[in-house]
């Protein structure tokens, strides 16, 4: 076997939706034997769409898909006193456990960290959760608009005239899964010195929060408050569209203004009033008014190009999903892993984030079915036989 | 104290605006001895230059490269050496410095770590197991892209971001605050942590290639797979959840302040029903399911913000929460800095300046995970251009004195920049007026509990609009 960086460790995912069963794949990509435990019924996740055929099915979730490879899957039911006493013997062979319920609510099953830690001091456990497992806000619920308003990102996003927009997606929920993943090696690099682990304390807020690098100091800075762009005069540095779609232009990067101007074709562009950022702000209307005529006639992939390649201007162009499937840049980073799935089929699925030598994200498994590894899992880690499993799941344990 | 992660570990940090920089200020958090090198003539860019982002208290001052919010938020707890790159004697001091640490971090193209012989082949002769992080726009290789020009704000569009957000109906709209850079930092921060580990286990290093389109098109993922699989393009919802309703974000009492809303289940519809004095909707047929209350969302929207406008955000967000209901106030830069709940945590942390500095105290976002038996808390603020120097090349290099003199005599080493780019200066009054600005509140030390005596800057004392009421 080729060695990988966490090749020796064994995690349990009993996390549900996206950011904990996100942050638990992505040990997996990288060697650890994970393990997802999900209540007989199956986790949220599975209800999910988009569905591989558009109808809503527990085996056909792409985002599970998506989140669950390289897992083997499990049931058991926390809430039965057999299936706490289980998962305890579990998490006394693993490594890492990681989860997302309300805070509390391992606690009340006696299977939180502080419970889990005197069988296993080595454990860590990664709690992922909207508000985090402390201060005024703990029980909240949270969700993706939830945790984009609390932020502080929501109130710089959209228009003045309209009310504060959310980004598309899920933004928060994969962020916050990278998260887990970050604090969790993190910690286990701590715990390989002191044979400690801990419990680690993940919130979603804060998460989202820790990208305001611009807008938080502003106000401890200087008092500033930054809102919402204006819909007029603010075009350039936004979406602007052309023949065939919309792309976006940034100023700074190698390029001069001058090559901006060079690039677009169009002489009012040098004048004096779009000679800096200042000026363009104050004269923002005139400028819209260039630009979208300047680019009315052009294509997105004409004006990408020769932006990036003539004039090495920051560009970019709205593509679409259809454009990221298709993507030569993606194919050739890697991007994509063909996954044979028993129900799904096979598809092209999302997997390499970034490239490494020696221990590289490496694709083993698709996403489990629901309990699919019961008999395997069962009997390999706690030696229990096909009776035993039979019988659990007769008792409604399994 | 109890140990941090990174305790023992150095790190060389040449990486310059957000997505390398902002982690090795994670990593300095967490107990690495971080230095941040730059070139005289060539800072940071959260320095100087017109994107430099802000001042303290708006005011350059004699020394503005030191005194920038986004600088000093980015690179807290780091050590500053100023090093030209662009000759010899620099890069044989930065390789003297990779000899003696742990992790590279940078961010420049390709070429230019080819240029100067410190590639990842070449970097390995001169330490065997050294870990090092490339990040760049696209990812170096074979990629028609591999070679463009890229940063956070144009990626948005390309990465897939701008195509899904947006107002209902409505033209894509950009993400902002360089969405996709916080994405590389946590990459090189994942990246970094599975190298330290397989290092340990098998003594040996590594090269992290990070391309932050590809984590930016990660995060669309599911409408890929829904084009893959159903032919599906994805549109733009706003702020509609793509299953499940009523989602929004309403107007509440007061000029631009909002509440969100999302309902996951019908139990949280009935609770919604009943808090706004309308039991008898969730009785309805037309609003019994998600999919019946999609269907209707127009109408619901309407019933919801007619309870959410008369009261003040943070009311509606208890009162909603109270009653079982997802919900958040849209909390502005300032809600955020004064939030009970990230100060009970400790999310939100104090930088104390030396006097000399003249910036004082300074409230800075933290990080999001909390470790039950490790403290983490920021070492302290960004470092004053080259002030450390001495402390590198001397300290740890062992330079003789002459050695050193004869660094800085040929300006190899600085303390001072050889060139600044222009700043794009403007007053905070204007800055509103240019609607650059939503508001600004001249009380924001005496809220914040960092009002104290700075030397050599006066606080703004001029003449200003009102602030808004606090919440």
């Amino acid at each position: 076997m080729i060695p990988a960086a966490l090749d020796d460790l064994r995690v349990l995912d009993v996390s549900r939706g996206i950011a904990g069963p996100l942050c638990a794949k992505l040990l997996g990509d990288f060697g650890a034997d994970v393990i997802k435990v999900e209540p007989a019924g199956g986790e949220c996740g599975r209800s999910m769409p988009p569905f591989s055929g558009g109808e809503a099915h527990p085996e056909k979730s792409l985002f599970f898909l998506l989140t669950n490879l390289n897992k083997r899957g499990i049931t058991l039911n926390l809430e039965e006193p057999r299936g706490a006493d289980i998962f305890k013997e579990l998490a006394r062979r693993a490594d890492v456990v990681v989860e997302s319920f309300s805070p509390g609510y391992l606690a009340s099953l006696g299977l939180d960290h502080p419970s889990l830690e005197g069988q296993n001091p080595a454990l860590v456990m990664t709690s992922i959760t909207p508000f985090g497992q402390t201060g005024p806000y703990r029980d909240y619920k949270g969700g993706e608009i939830v945790a984009y308003a609390t932020s502080g990102i929501m109130s710089i996003s959209g228009t003045t005239d309209r009310e504060p927009l959310k980004h598309g997606g899920f933004q928060a929920q994969y962020e916050a899964g990278f998260n887990g993943t970050v604090a969790t090696l993190f910690t286990l690099l701590l715990r390989d010195a002191t044979g400690a682990g801990q419990h680690v304390d993940i919130s979603v807020q804060e998460v989202v929060t820790s990208t305001m690098v611009i807008n938080q100091p502003f106000y401890s800075w200087t008092g500033g408050v930054q809102g919402r762009r204006r819909p007029e005069g603010t075009m350039f540095g936004n979406v602007m569209p052309c023949k065939d779609g919309y792309f976006v232009n940034q100023a700074g990067g190698g390029a001069s203004w001058n090559d901006v101007a060079d690039f677009y074709g169009h002489p009012d562009l040098k004048d004096e009033r779009f000679a800096d950022v200042n000026q363009r702000v104050i004269n923002g209307q005139a400028l819209d008014e260039l630009l979208v005529e300047a680019a009315k006639d052009r294509t997105m992939g004409e004006m990408f190009k020769t932006a990036s390649e003539q004039y090495r201007i920051l560009f970019g162009i709205v593509q679409t999903p259809a454009d990221l499937a298709a993507c030569a840049q993606l194919e050739a980073r890697d991007f994509y892993q063909e996954v044979e799935h028993p129900v799904i089929g096979t598809i092209k699925a999302p997997f390499g984030l970034w490239n490494m030598t020696e221990t590289p994200a490496r694709y083993r498994r698709p996403a489990p079915l629901l309990g699919q590894h019961n008999l395997e899992v069962y009997g390999e880690i706690l030696g229990y036989t096909e009776d035993d499993v039979m019988r659990l799941r007769q008792a409604g344990v399994i | 104290m109890a140990r941090l992660p990174l305790e023992g570990i150095r790190i060389i940090d040449l990486g310059h605006v957000f997505a390398v920089p902002y982690a090795c200020g994670l990593m300095a958090d967490m107990g690495a001895e971080v230095i941040k090198i730059e070139g005289p003539g060539r800072l940071d860019i959260t320095r100087d230059g017109p994107f430099s982002g802000v001042h303290a208290d708006n005011q350059p001052g004699a020394d503005s490269w030191n005194r920038t919010a986004n600088f000093n938020l980015i690179n807290r707890g780091k050590k500053s050496m100023v090093l030209d790159l662009g000759r010899p004697e620099g890069r044989e001091v930065l390789k003297d410095l990779i000899r003696v640490s742990d992790i590279f971090l940078e961010s420049f193209t390709p070429r230019v770590m080819r240029g100067w012989g410190l590639d990842y082949p070449n970097m390995k002769q001169l330490k065997s197991d050294i870990i090092m992080v490339s990040n760049t726009g696209y990812g170096p290789g074979s990629g028609p892209y591999s070679q463009y020009p890229a940063q956070a704000t144009t990626q948005e569009a390309t990465h897939g971001l701008a195509h899904v957000t947006g107002y209902r109906g409505g033209i894509p709209s950009k993400a902002g605050q360089s969405f996709v850079d916080f994405l590389a930092t946590w990459a090189c921060l994942m990246g970094t942590a599975l190298a330290l580990r397989y290092r340990h286990r098998y003594k040996k290093g590594l090269w992290i290639d990070i391309g932050m389109y590809q984590l930016g098109c990660y995060t669309v993922s599911e409408y890929i797979l829904d084009w893959l699989a159903n032919g599906r393009l994805g549109e733009r919802l706003g702020n509609r959840h793509p299953s499940k309703a009523p989602q929004g974000c309403y107007p509440c009492a007061g000029d631009d302040q909002w509440c969100v809303v999302s309902v996951r289940d019908d139990e949280e519809w009935a609770g919604l029903c009943r808090l706004i004095g309308k039991p008898e909707l969730a009785q309805e047929a037309r609003f019994a399911t998600h999919r019946d209350r999609l269907a209707h969302h127009d109408e619901i929207d309407g019933i919801v913000a007619e309870w959410t406008r008369s009261l003040a955000k943070f009311e509606a967000m208890e009162r909603l929460q109270g009653a079982g209901v997802p919900a958040g106030a849209v909390f502005d830069a300032r809600d955020v800095n004064l939030d009970p709940h990230l100060r009970s945590r400790g999310f939100l942390e104090t930088l104390r300046f030396p006097p000399e500095r003249g910036i004082g105290e300074r409230v800075i976002i933290g990080r999001p995970w909390r470790l039950s038996k490790t403290p983490l808390s920021v070492r302290g603020p960004g470092p004053a251009l080259g002030v450390h120097n001495r402390d590198v090349i001397q300290g740890i290099l062992g330079y003789s004195d002459a050695r050193y003199a004869d660094l800085e005599q040929q300006g190899i080493v600085a303390t001072r920049p050889t060139q600044l780019r222009p700043l794009a200066y403007m007053e905070m009054d204007e800055r509103v007026r240019r609607g650059r600005l939503a508001y600004w509140d001249p009380d924001f030390k005496k809220r914040l509990g960092t009002e104290k005596d700075e030397p050599g800057v006066d606080a703004p004392r001029a003449a200003r609009p009102a602030p808004r009421d606090p919440p």
